[in-house]
């Protein structure tokens, strides 16, 4: 079949056509090619034969995280590095001659790592032809060795690097988290997102959560080096690309705070507390306890080292203020209290059977704290002296579902969403749980008993029970916790908590709890956390703990009409929130409130004082 | 005596022939130097030899096949090459992050390969007829989708360099069957506009150009309609979604449009490409005796950057020597296109070469520093079995049309 007739048509103006565009090709082709050796054949040849260009990896500095004050929390400074540089110039002969078994024993030795590991990151340096870095922040006498046996050694030397600094050291590493040098399965998954061998990357904290905006992007450049190895000049032809630094942060954290709580929890063993703003949900500090030093991953950990501190019994890594779930005990009685208020089951002046140290329900004895018993007590009554009597009542009258309701409406056992990694959810058991775990009626409403003074089942993180507290201080409006207040110049982005149903978000709900959370603190369990001149509300709690002593734990707000601070502290297997945890809460608040000349001398007040001067100031033996 | 050697050798394009068997000769020589140093790759050259006897067969079974069975077939080839595309997306193994290849016993397959030919023969079937006017839109739509199936299947291996193949291809194929040339460009227009976007941040000179054409094409309503709205759609929507995508959305899309696997590394090679390039000044440092090419730098020297081995050796005489030899081809291929017998086989012809030139192009400008750097390898030359075999079965199909072009 002959070509049809469009085809046909004009053929031989569109060939002439193709022919042109061909032709236009190949000639542009030759034209560059004349160029680049005819024309620039003489620079190109000394380049070949000199010819030691590499490219350099810009490291964009790491943005500088400060407090809500401009203080400095983590920033990037200088330090010297030890690399290995490969050798584009010579042969892979010369390159694998530095790798000879004298060289890796020689090199591994100096800075201090295996030399399998070596082996690997100098084979990566010669694939890649980028430098591989050995070793971070080398101190002084490494770095004089080096450079004495730098004709021995080819390939190593000493290369300027930021690193990553905490100024402060502990203070809020569990917060501010930590950044490491980047791993081998990190890279293959993260290559798309420009990550380089060497390059820092978030672990944990605001380091891991913000490190999209922290690490900025890597520049590089190539540079011609002479035979010894030092720069003669850059290339500026092609691909040069420059660093973008990352973007600064500025957080809620308010260094004066951090330090005063970091102060009162320094003698924890294990414990949380965080100070929340109650006005916006910010978190002023944060503190977990045992803690470990975000520097010392910038330098790099040892094999040994880094056992120690994730495998370690007391596991200094947890996070525990969110991380950590506890029952909150008796602290979680003002959800019951604002659940039993805002559904009309109770009044503030209403009064069930007498304490008499204890109650009898289901053929069971459910015990108050205090065996002597409270007698007859209105609800704030009840919970100025959190007596369980009471509550154990309210709670049958409340009910299962009323109580959870209202719990998970006020943020609880779930994530609060703060923009921290690996926040934990808390539980809030419902009748599904309780099927699921007993069998469909498997199980009796007498652990609604236990429910509703904050034991059983119910587990929050310090950082819900700080949530609750400010949202008592509020009066129900929902919070968010959140720790980035500006990302570089801009606001960070935080979408709004939504208001779930049945939440109690009513001043008149929550006049009689705040009013006896005050009580708590001027005359009740809470003693120990009074100021002289503050108005502070509070509650303590105790809860049972199955494996070992009990844990302690604190809430309050300060100052009662215009609430600035809503604390949460809990200490681990420390007996009672009363005689542990308020003193150190009043510690911290005299730090704040107080003028510095009200304050005693000493640094840091005695815990055990204090508790007893409580004893005497309120004639309560003790918290719950 | 004269009529049975005739017979023997019926009217092959020698040019063409010789031009490439030059090429495939010049490719054994310089696989065999750039894998000449001791380390990684020493010794490929014999399986190059191999795969371009291996070549030369396929290229005369394809030749002594008479073109009417692949039309016959097209449909068939596009579905079964259509198949093996979707079989690699979803069992290929891969190789720098991208599926391209499908394991067959000992054998590395890329199917991509077949797909350009299978797309070639289908389209110029679907162009051959009597009655053909690609200034209707039922006349032009349906090669457009027959194009866009590969196009997006091997864009999401990803592979954008051979995938950008196939809109060559349907351009060059547009033309060769009548398509006028305003209204091709007009067509190209919202290309052009996403270009002019990411080059300039602005829309104005696009806007113009596609006016301007408008008024000199003057199309009918449906290309109309289609043209206008794809250049709305793109003029309006792309800056809309761009600004509105995330960071790391961006850096995806820009790197899958900048496929050299990550920036340093591409930067890096193309310096150390340009180097050895421009070092070989006139007469090059001889055979084997280059020194660049030994770098560790220029991983694959023997694959996609076989170009600048052959500049640093050869020097100028070499690449200019390489160029000519690749012009012969591709003008004879043209050539070919313009005296064949049939429709199908010209289509075939010009399809054949546009997909060759576009290679061959794509590579030599990336090697030095003009393109961006793709995984394209130079036809002929670079190492490597299926693209040598891919470009032998293109070889056979040119001969194919040449052979029967005095047909009655």
């Amino acid at each position: 079949m002959l070509p049809s007739k469009p085809l046909r048509e004009r053929r031989h103006q569109r060939y002439r056509l193709l022919v042109a565009l061909t032709l236009t090709g190949f000639g542009l082709t030759l034209l560059g090619l004349v160029r680049l050796q005819i024309l620039d054949g003489g620079r190109y040849a000394g380049l070949a034969k000199e010819n030691r260009v590499r490219p350099e990896v810009l490291r964009a500095p790491r943005g500088t995280i400060y407090d809500r004050n401009g203080e400095l929390l983590a920033d990037s400074s200088p330090s010297f590095g030890i690399v290995f540089r490969p050798f584009p110039a010579e042969s892979t002969q010369r390159a694998l001659e530095a790798m000879s078994p004298a060289w890796l024993a020689r090199v591994s030795a100096l800075v201090e790592l295996d030399s399998a590991e070596v082996r690997s990151r100098v084979n990566f340096a010669n694939l890649s032809g980028q430098s591989a870095m050995l070793k971070h922040d080398a101190p002084f006498a490494i770095l004089a060795r080096v450079e004495e046996t730098r004709s021995e050694l080819p390939g190593i030397e000493v290369q300027l690097e930021p690193l990553r600094r905490y100024p402060h050291g502990t203070l809020a590493a569990h917060l501010l988290g930590y950044a490491g040098e980047i791993n081998g399965a990190e890279l293959d998954t993260l290559k798309d997102a420009g990550y380089q061998p060497g390059d820092l990357i978030g672990r944990t904290g605001v380091e891991r959560r913000y490190e999209d905006v922290l690490r900025g992007r890597d520049g590089v450049e190539y540079v011609v080096v002479n035979a010894r190895g030092r720069r003669v000049s850059t290339l500026k032809e092609s691909g040069e690309l420059a660093p973008v630094p990352g973007q600064d942060l500025v957080l809620t954290l308010d260094l004066k705070v951090q330090r005063a709580l970091e102060e009162v929890m320094a003698d924890v063993p294990r414990g949380a507390a965080v100070v929340l703003d109650p006005r916006d949900g910010g978190i002023l500090a944060m503190v977990s306890r045992p803690v470990y030093d975000p520097n010392e991953f910038s330098h790099g950990l040892t094999r040994a080292r880094w056992k120690q501190l994730s495998e370690g019994g007391a596991n200094p890594l947890l996070d525990r203020a969110i991380q950590g779930v506890y029952p909150p005990g008796s602290t979680f009685k003002i959800v019951t209290m604002s659940a039993a208020l805002s559904r009309g089951v109770a009044r503030a002046g209403t009064r069930f059977a007498p304490c008499l140290g204890g109650l009898n329900y289901g053929g069971r004895r459910f015990g108050c704290w205090d065996h002597r018993g409270h007698g007859s007590l209105d609800l704030i009554g009840a919970l100025q002296h959190s007596c369980d009597v009471y509550f154990y009542q309210l709670g049958l009258k409340l009910g299962l579902a009323r109580l959870e309701e209202t719990a998970k409406a006020l943020g609880l056992g779930a994530r609060t969403g703060v923009d921290l990694p690996q926040e934990a959810r808390g539980l809030i058991p419902d009748a599904a749980y309780y099927d699921k775990r007993w069998g469909a009626r498997g199980w009796r409403s007498g652990l609604l008993l236990n429910l509703a003074i904050g034991q059983g089942e119910l587990l929050l993180t310090p950082l819900q029970l700080a949530l609750m507290t400010a949202e008592a201080a509020m009066d129900g409006r929902p919070l968010r916790p959140h720790v980035v207040e500006r990302v570089g110049r801009a606001p960070a982005f935080r979408p709004a908590r939504p208001v779930q149903p049945g939440l109690p978000a009513d001043s008149a709900i929550w006049r009689p709890v705040k009013e006896g959370m005050e009580l708590v603190v001027a005359a009740g369990t809470g003693g120990a956390a009074r100021v002289p001149g503050l108005r502070v509300a509070g509650k303590t709690g105790t809860a049972q703990n199955p494996h070992g002593q009990d844990h302690a734990l604190f809430v309050c707000y300060a100052p009662v009409d215009s609430p600035r601070v809503a604390v949460a502290i809990v200490i681990e297997n420390a007996g009672h929130g009363g005689s542990v945890c308020a003193p150190r809460a009043g510690a911290m608040l005299r730090r704040l409130f107080l003028p510095d000349s009200l304050q005693r001398p000493a640094a840091r007040p005695a815990p055990r004082d204090s508790a007893r001067r409580a004893v005497v100031d309120t004639g309560v033996v003790d918290a719950d | 005596m004269p009529t049975r050697s005739r017979l023997r050798l019926p009217a092959l394009d020698m040019p063409l022939l010789l031009a490439a068997l030059a090429l495939v000769c010049l490719g054994l020589l310089t696989v065999y130097s750039a894998t000449s140093i001791p380390g990684a790759h020493q010794g490929l050259w014999t399986r190059q030899l191999a795969w371009a006897g291996i070549a030369v067969a396929v290229a005369w079974v394809v030749a002594s096949i008479h073109y009417r069975a692949y039309d016959a077939l097209a449909w068939p080839l596009y579905i079964i090459a259509m198949g093996l595309l979707v079989l690699v997306l979803l069992k290929g193994s891969s190789a720098m992050g991208a599926k391209r290849w499908l394991d067959l016993g000992p054998l590395h397959f890329q199917p991509s390969e077949l797909a350009k030919v299978a797309t070639v023969i289908l389209l110029a079937r679907c162009f051959d007829q009597e009655k053909i006017d690609l200034r209707r839109f039922k006349h032009w739509f349906p090669a457009l989708l027959i194009v866009l199936l590969p196009f997006a299947l091997v864009a999401k291996q990803p592979d954008l360099g051979t995938s950008l193949t196939f809109p060559v291809i349907l351009i060059a194929m547009y033309f060769w069957a009548g398509m006028p040339v305003g209204q091709l460009l007009l067509g190209l227009s919202p290309v052009f506009n996403a270009a002019l976007f990411f080059l300039t941040g602005g829309l104005w000179w696009s806007a113009g150009l596609v006016v301007v054409l408008l008024g000199a094409v003057r199309p009918r309503l449906a290309t109309l309609v289609v043209v206008v709205l794809l250049n709305f759609c793109v003029g309006y929507a792309l800056p809309h979604v761009w600004n509105h995508m995330h960071d790391y959305q961006k850096r995806r899309i820009v790197t899958f449009m900048n496929p050299g696997e990550d920036p340093y590394r591409a930067g890096y090679q193309i310096i150390q490409s340009r180097i050895a390039i421009g070092s070989g000044g006139f007469k090059g440092t001889g055979y084997l005796k280059g020194t660049q090419k030994g770098l560790a730098f220029l991983p694959m020297r023997h694959t996609d950057f076989i170009f600048s081995v052959v500049g640093e050796e050869w020097g100028l005489l070499g690449t200019a020597t390489v160029v000519l030899l690749y012009a012969l081809l591709v003008l004879r291929g043209f050539r070919l296109a313009l005296v064949a017998r049939s429709g199908f086989a010209s289509l075939v012809a010009v399809g054949v070469m546009s997909a060759l030139f576009y290679h061959i192009m794509v590579n030599i400008l990336m090697t030095i520093g003009w393109a961006p750097v793709t995984g394209l390898p130079l036809p002929f030359i670079s190492y490597g079995g299926t693209a040598l075999v891919a470009n032998g079965i293109q070889i056979g199909l040119l001969q194919n049309v040449a052979i029967r072009r005095m047909e009655l």
